[in-house]
């Protein structure tokens, strides 16, 4: 890993911390602010690969162990972590990895249509199947409720993840653009 | 952002040793998850306020945590009431309360750093096959908390310089110049990283 890698990961986690400081944004006629941190994930495989995008994810979860407030909300410890919800934690790195993976085997090129189709499928499999594949099983066995209820009770934030996958994919699309990067 | 959610005292919780309540509430936390007995879980729970009180952090300091478990918790308690019955629903609050609590009392009683030591220290085994650098991953965590402050700077005056020029700001016009911006920044970090020659590596010593 070079310097240049490192320091790639260091900041892409700064800035998903930083994405949770900030308000939440509107998105059109959406009743519901999407809070950008939960995009981080996405857009973190997407932009620097399943690697390097894993280990941002890797070192942001690291801070919440540490005991930072660097979950938005200003939440972080070890609780967040062990509670109903870690799961879903640990799912983010999966998802960037597996996001990360799918667009630098299927979609490593300039980005056209198919392209863009490929990366909000691999948005889909990562950021959405990848989490929910931890964070259900985690929910059902913190809480004791079965796996078929924890799932239900996760669908409910499906509509907003989808949301997520079309901006983080446009997002994508923008920074690609300005600043063509090979995936890692 | 406040620094860290670590709280100074002389307790003897913020005595112990790091990997000691780590590995405490490792081994805690997969004993609670294979229990569904409701008066062990009612007492771990109750221990675990005990661990929190223990703390010797004022209960008002404690509100912003406090509101965060109970939102989660009272989420978990009402669909688990609905879908399975009142008894399921009581156990999953306690084991929510016995597994969140004592995990805030070590986090609120153990500086960032020493809990660093103890996982640089769990993770030595890695750091001697050569899959990880200690040394590296000290440096990133520095790196991360120093530019936290700067890009969330940076995005308030994107959106002010966007709001000047009468553009909307939604989510893509936004968080685009945004990461251009940091990858860009990185270049430029990386650079004076290795001019510095910083962290020495094994193979590139000074000749």
């Amino acid at each position: 890993m070079t310097t240049r890698d490192l320091v790639l990961i260091a900041l892409f986690a700064a800035l998903i911390v930083a994405l949770g400081t900030i308000p939440a944004i509107p998105v059109g006629a959406l009743p519901v602010p999407i809070t950008p941190q939960s995009l981080g994930a996405m857009l973190a495989g997407l932009i620097l690969g399943p690697v390097r995008g894993g280990l941002a994810v890797a070192l942001v979860v690291l801070l919440v162990v540490l005991g930072l407030p660097v979950l938005s909300g200003g939440r972080g410890g070890f609780g967040v972590v062990v509670g109903p919800t870690g799961g879903f934690l640990l799912g983010w790195l999966l998802g960037a990895a597996v996001t990360g993976w799918i667009v630098r085997r299927f979609a490593p090129g300039p980005w056209g249509w198919r392209e863009t189709a490929l990366a909000a499928l691999a948005c889909v499999a990562g950021g959405i199947g990848a989490v929910y594949a931890l964070g259900i099983p985690w929910l059902a066995a913190v809480t004791g409720m079965g796996l078929s209820r924890a799932a239900l009770g996760s669908a409910v934030f499906i509509p907003g993840d989808l949301v997520k996958v079309v901006v983080a994919v446009l997002v994508a699309r923008g920074v690609r653009r300005a600043y063509p990067m090979d995936l890692r | 952002m406040t620094p860290s959610l670590y709280r100074p005292g002389t307790t003897r919780l913020h005595r112990a040793p790091a990997g000691l309540k780590l590995a405490a509430l490792c081994a805690a936390g997969i004993a609670l998850v294979l229990t569904g007995s409701l008066p062990v879980l009612a007492a771990a729970a109750l221990a675990g306020a005990g661990l929190v009180r223990a703390t010797g952090v004022p209960l008002r300091a404690l509100r912003g945590h406090a509101a965060g478990l109970a939102w989660v918790t009272g989420l978990v308690v009402l669909a688990t009431a609905l879908l399975d019955g009142p008894d399921q629903a009581v156990a999953a609050g306690l084991r929510i309360l016995a597994l969140v609590l004592p995990a805030l009392a070590v986090t609120l009683t153990t500086r960032a750093t020493d809990l660093l030591d103890a996982l640089e220290r769990a993770l030595s085994p890695l750091e001697r096959r050569g899959w990880i650098r200690a040394d590296r991953v000290g440096l990133a965590v520095a790196l991360v908390l120093r530019f936290v402050p700067e890009i969330a700077g940076q995005a308030a005056a994107l959106r002010e310089a966007q709001a000047a020029r009468g553009v909307r700001t939604g989510p893509v016009t936004l968080i685009v110049p945004l990461i251009v911006r940091t990858l860009v920044r990185a270049d430029a970090v990386a650079e004076a990283i290795d001019a510095r020659g910083y962290p020495p590596g094994k193979d590139e010593r000074p000749r």
